[in-house]
């Protein structure tokens, strides 16, 4: 094979690829999807109207009382994220209190809910940190509330049945209420059960009345033994549990580090399928041009098969560092934190020892799905004929997606060390594990069966591309495929 | 340096049960122009295929230039049938890219394709992508991107084929100087005018099998001379004419009686016997066959013994 040979094509392929309308919309797309994905839930939840909520009590009132005081808990806590958030762009923490310093720093926590509370709430703090705006600093915008307290109409407070439950609940229009909740007479354990009525529950409206109300009931069991305990006992707060990772002993923040992997893999996913693609509908082309034998004159099928391979992994390789850089852009343009919590958990996954393993299980993914887009263009003398194949294809190959959730569940457990040995799947578990530490010999093992399996994978492929690349009859059957696939000249 | 630039001994090819190509020999020597010619399905495109590498022989060897094919790829160029470039990229670096492959540098490459370009009155179309230029001048881009590397054995597969008659003389001068410039042409074929016209040697294939290999005039040879004749009476008499083997009256439309002559036989004792009667001709003349006949005649017998065989 001549090695110059296999570089003038790889770099026909990247230049054909890149200069190609679909890669600079490609390009385009992936900030679009970020905001999409990212950006666009967030906006919208923003803009999410308040759910309004009214209570029959029939208990005397304590349970309505109980609602009312967590959903006042619920908005000073948004207040508090949110003027935390503000100030971690527009603040200057350093010139601050230090209570107050560290307060917005971790507003999390319980004691800084505490704190909060104490100062005054939303316009104590706000008073506080007016001072110390950075310059051209923007207004801050106080968030809405998830949920408001309505009282019952009078109607409904005397007589809560369904007739009066449907009258009352939200049918269109702002001022409609959303939810009706009915504590009956003697409500508590193993006594009558409260209702939640509403024609569409939303943003978790169920759940936190149902936590309100156990807290309620845990408190009411808490007096019956410590009749002075304090209505600021705050039973909804939990233990503030920080979470640590070696790879995070320098404090910095680990919150990404489940996401970072993640991304890796389906990133690896998206960049293989989509340049592998664009691969195969260029072997799909060469072949209805004829277009290949003029290339079969001048080369041999390995190197024109591993020119175009190595042409994708060049693609590949753009895609993601003009994709990286825009990632980059939009965190910057988001917050500068957004940027340090990634590039720490990028950091912390991506250490001397791990990198090269990331960089090989990259590359093997790429070659080992590339090689079997360039198999299947090859067996193809259509678009139409590749779909054929492809469905099947993809179907196989789409298969890790469905398995993220269980995988990273338990990264080093059965399921994931058993799928990180199927040779075509170990790249993608792998790049999702690699964080997690799993042992050095599935490290090892894996690796060394992601490199066989992909040379494997390319001389398979120079294989079935010499065979297939010149035919022009339909694609074979299934039996065909099969003794195609394996006929060795 | 030896004269003789391809060699194929003993070839066959089959795909599954069918044998493209059977038992295959011929060779070809420096400076020639060789025509391939055949019916499709002959095995001509196969043949020509094997002889690039692109296809491996079954049976048999295959030495161009002296050594395998691996060895002498970028010394090869070739035309292929159906004509393929990428649409989306220039003519001159359409040409200078497969000159690369061919072993070239890329600038040299860029020099010499422009400089074809302009040689063939494509100089103001050589930054044009391949895509807008037309089936004529995309075919000329093609033929260029063959010869570009200043190979020493070019193939040229159906090199007429889509051309008007104005590109088809013009190609035939191109092919005609490559080879006083002792390049090495083989062209399939199956326009016999072209091949009467530019051969040396022709190889005839039919069904898979060599059916003749020698010079146009040993391919003439194969037929017997055949004699043309008009006149305002009935001449069918001639058949009692010694060394006469068919008569074939006038049809439509034109005045000439064809006598087949048999082997060996110039046509004097027909000449005589018109004489004799006192035959008022207003024509007579002895032709050898064209390549035409010989071609129809070879490929006939072949479909003949594959009828007879089946």
């Amino acid at each position: 094979m001549t090695m110059h040979r296999t570089f003038l094509i790889a770099r026909q392929e990247f230049i054909k690829y890149v200069t190609r309308r679909g890669f600079l919309i490609s390009i385009l797309m992936f900030p679009l999807w970020i905001v999409v994905v990212a950006v666009v839930p967030q906006l919208t939840s923003g803009n999410d109207s308040p759910r309004i909520l009214t209570v029959v009590d029939q208990t005397g009132g304590s349970y309505r009382e109980a609602i009312r005081n967590a959903i006042g808990r619920d908005n000073e806590s948004r207040n508090l994220a949110a003027i935390a958030h503000y100030s971690g762009g527009f603040i200057d923490l350093s010139k601050l209190a230090p209570v107050t310093a560290q307060m917005l720093a971790h507003p999390d926590t319980q004691a800084s809910r505490r704190a909060f509370e104490n100062m005054g709430g939303l316009d104590a703090v706000r008073a506080q940190i007016a001072a110390h705006m950075k310059p051209n600093a923007p207004g801050f915008t106080e968030p809405m509330p998830r949920y408001i307290y309505a009282e019952p109409p009078p109607g409904l407070a005397r007589n809560p049945n369904p007739k009066n439950i449907g009258a009352a609940l939200r049918t269109e229009g702002p001022s409609e209420i959303d939810a009706v909740v009915v504590v009956p007479p003697g409500f508590g354990p193993g006594a009558p059960e409260a209702a939640f009525w509403s024609n569409a529950p939303r943003g978790g409206l169920k759940e936190f009345v149902d936590n309100a109300l156990s807290d309620a009931l845990r408190l009411a069991a808490i007096r019956a033994v410590a009749p002075n305990v304090s209505d600021n006992v705050m039973l909804t707060d939990g233990a503030d549990l920080e979470s640590h990772s070696p790879a995070h002993a320098d404090g910095s923040s680990n919150a990404f580090d489940q996401g970072v992997p993640i991304a890796l893999a389906v990133i690896l996913f998206v960049v293989s399928v989509m340049n592998s693609s664009v691969l195969l509908q260029g072997v799909v082309e060469e072949k209805s041009t004829r277009m290949i034998e003029v290339l079969l004159s001048c080369a041999t099928p390995r190197e024109i098969t591993t020119g175009k391979l190595v042409g994708v992994i060049a693609v590949a390789i753009t895609t993601l560092l003009i994709w990286g850089l825009v990632l980059l852009a939009m965190m910057l343009l988001a917050s500068h934190e957004t940027v340090t919590l990634a590039m720490s958990s990028l950091r912390a996954i991506a250490t001397l020892d791990t990198v090269p393993l990331l960089l090989l299980f990259f590359l093997c993914g790429l070659l080992i799905y590339g090689s079997l887009f360039l198999a299947i263009g090859s067996m193809a003398n259509s678009l139409a004929d590749a779909q054929s194949l492809l469905g099947p294809s993809m179907l196989i190959l789409m298969l890790p997606n469905l398995m993220i959730a269980g995988v990273m569940a338990n990264p080093n457990g059965p399921l994931a060390t058993g799928l990180s040995w199927v040779p075509i799947y170990t790249p993608f578990f792998m790049m999702l594990r690699i964080a997690s530490h799993p042992p050095a010999w599935q490290l090892w093992g894996t690796a060394t069966l992601a490199i066989v399996t992909t040379i494997l994978m390319i001389i398979w492929t120079g294989r079935v591309f010499a065979n297939n690349v010149l035919t022009t009859e339909r694609p074979p059957a299934l039996g065909q495929l099969i003794g195609r696939l394996l006929r060795r000249k | 340096m030896s004269d003789t630039i391809v060699e194929l001994s003993h070839v066959t090819k089959r795909f599954g049960d069918f044998t493209a190509v059977r038992d295959l020999s011929f060779a070809l020597t420096r400076g020639s122009i060789l025509g391939f010619l055949g019916p499709n399905g002959a095995g001509k495109t196969t043949t020509l295929r094997m002889m690039l590498g692109i296809l491996p022989p079954d049976e048999g060897t295959i030495r161009v230039l002296g050594k395998s094919i691996g060895e002498v790829r970028e010394r090869i160029g070739y035309l292929p049938e159906e004509r393929g470039l990428y649409k989306r990229m220039r003519a001159d670096a359409a040409i200078a890219y497969l000159a690369t492959l061919k072993g070239m540098n890329r600038a040299d490459a860029l020099v010499k394709a422009r400089k074809l370009l302009d040689g063939f009155g494509l100089g103001e179309f050589q930054r044009v992508r391949i895509e807008g230029l037309s089936k004529g001048m995309a075919q000329k881009v093609q033929l260029l991107s063959a010869v570009v590397h200043d190979p020493e054995f070019v193939i040229l597969d159906e090199p007429f084929s889509g051309l008007d008659p104005v590109n088809q003389t013009e190609l035939e001068a191109f092919i005609r100087n490559l080879a006083a410039e002792g390049k090495t042409i083989l062209f399939s074929t199956h326009t016999m005018q072209h091949a009467e016209r530019l051969c040396d040697r022709l190889v005839i294939l039919a069904k898979g099998s060599k059916r003749f290999e020698g010079t146009l005039d040993e391919a003439r040879g194969l037929l017997p001379r055949r004699a043309r004749l008009a006149a305002e009476t009935d001449l069918s008499f001639l058949t009692s004419v010694p060394g006469v083997e068919r008569v074939t009256a006038p049809g439509a439309g034109s005045p000439y009686w064809t006598i087949d002559l048999r082997e060996g036989d110039d046509g004097r004792a027909l000449l005589a016997a018109c004489f004799d009667r006192k035959v008022p001709l207003t024509h007579f003349d002895v032709a050898p066959p064209s390549l035409f006949d010989v071609f129809v005649s070879l490929v006939g017998q072949a479909h003949a013994e594959e009828a007879v065989a089946a």
